[in-house]
């Protein structure tokens, strides 16, 4: 008998490991009871008292562990069908920048490598192991967050396998109308955007000295990111908007999946998407005015490499570049906050009954 | 049609009417395992495994209500249908009249 109780406990207990915590308890209980009453039945049946083949025999009938604790549970994703078509999209995109960088970084290497059959051969291995590298760590990181965007949403009370008859029955084929709505959102943009802060947010507050100027074979040198970089690219100043930035990124992100879970636009959310990009073009205002982002200068890398007419040149591009990006930002910024002016007019008018 | 499919076709059908079995044994409370017993004398034997969650599930959706109840030395757990089941059963009733009436013309 004792043997048989404790068949039960390794049983039971081997059910629960299983189980979510806040449920397990009650589970293991009401499964012991149920194992009880089987083994009672048995007894009834056979005329014989409880032992350890009858035991074996209940719980081989009964199920494996993992079997029996998985109908409690029910199904559960990492990456549930409501954002598995965006991830799919997003990992296509982060896939395809990848392949794109990757083959340009080739180019330039191959093309700034001294011409030998084995030199090229080296830099073409050393390229692709780096974007296999480059592949499995987005890949990661995207799988990582799509992960973490799922449990929220699964915590959010939003999952979209519930859909239950009387939403079904209540449908509205007049919704069909706001697909096209300037109020319905795009889920794939928005959820690229929660990537693209949250990317942000770690690279540039976890790791800030990531880009820099790096030097290839002892010969060649880049503008790059990574370990192999030497010299850190942006300076002190940049660092200083990092904060006010963060602040942006991580109120977007909410932003986002506040969108995501509602569906749609709303007055209060065009809003504080303007004041967002307001926010934006002020910090890229400012950035433009305040001193050089560019941490590194033309002698600094002339007396490494030693070439002063390719090293003012990159320094000047960086510069004018970063500039030109900010400009960039800032003309977007305000293009995008007109238009979300006219859409929260016209979004606002369409949902008016006629 | 293989052996197979044809099973999976009639475990398809008999999923379907395992609430409405359910549901109408418990009007008054049993035990889950005396649950699958009635259930058995009627004809429907129904998997464990798949008896116990669904018990869980329409108790979380206010179907069912139960209390554990100490019962020769030990605890045993007792469903029976809440306010709200018992204003349910009687729609669910007609409903399935409703289908087989119509299948009948059907079939």
């Amino acid at each position: 008998m004792r043997m048989s109780i404790n068949l039960i406990d390794t049983y039971v207990s081997e059910i629960g490991r299983h189980l979510p915590k806040k449920t397990r308890a009650d589970i293991e209980a009401e499964i012991r009871s149920i194992l009880q009453d089987m083994l009672d039945e048995r007894c009834q049946k056979t005329g014989k008292p409880v032992d350890e083949e009858m035991t074996l025999d209940v719980l081989k009938t009964y199920g494996a562990p993992e079997i029996v604790a998985s109908t409690y549970v029910g199904e559960r994703y990492l990456i549930g069908p409501r954002l598995y078509p965006v991830f799919i999209t997003v990992l296509r995109i982060a896939l395809m920048v990848i392949g794109i960088l990757a083959a340009m970084g080739l180019g330039v290497a191959v093309y700034q490598t001294t011409l030998s059959p084995l030199n090229t051969f080296d830099t073409i291995i050393k390229a692709i192991t780096n974007f296999g590298v480059s592949v499995i760590t987005v890949l990661g990181n995207i799988v990582l967050i799509f992960a973490i965007l799922e449990w929220a949403l699964y915590r959010a009370g939003t999952k979209v396998d519930l859909k239950g008859l009387p939403k079904e029955k209540g449908w509205d084929p007049r919704s069909l109308a706001k697909v096209s709505s300037p109020n319905q959102i795009k889920i794939g943009e928005t959820t690229l955007e929660i990537v693209g802060c949250f990317a942000a947010i770690v690279i540039f507050n976890f790791y800030p000295q990531i880009f820099g100027l790096g030097n290839l074979a002892g010969e060649v040198w880049y503008v790059g990111f990574g370990s192999g970089t030497i010299f850190p690219l942006l300076s002190q100043a940049f660092f200083y908007y990092i904060p006010y930035l963060t602040l942006v990124w991580a109120l977007t992100i909410i932003l986002d999946i506040v969108l995501l879970r509602i569906g749609r636009w709303a007055i209060i959310t065009r809003i504080f998407s303007i004041g967002l990009k307001v926010v934006n073009i002020l910090i890229a205002v400012a950035m433009l005015a305040g001193p050089s982002l560019i941490a590194v200068t033309a002698p600094t890398v002339t007396t490494v490499f030693g070439d002063a007419q390719g090293a003012s040149l990159l320094i000047n591009l960086l510069t004018d570049g970063l500039r030109i990006l900010l400009w960039i930002s800032i003309i977007s910024g305000s293009i995008d906050i007109i238009r979300t002016i006219y859409r929260t007019v016209t979004g606002s008018k369409r949902i008016l009954p006629a | 049609m293989t052996n197979e499919s044809y099973e999976n076709v009639i475990l398809e059908l008999r999923r379907g009417v395992i609430v409405l079995a359910v549901l109408s044994q418990l009007d008054k409370e049993q035990y889950g395992y005396s649950l699958i017993n009635s259930l058995k004398d009627h004809g429907l034997e129904i998997d464990q495994g798949t008896l116990y969650p669904l018990l869980r599930r329409l108790e979380s959706q206010g179907l069912l209500q139960s209390n554990w109840r100490i019962e020769a030395d030990r605890p045993r757990r007792y469903y029976m249908l809440s306010k709200e089941g018992r204003t349910l059963l009687p729609r669910l009733k007609d409903e399935w009249t409703g289908i087989v009436s119509m299948m009948e013309k059907m079939l």
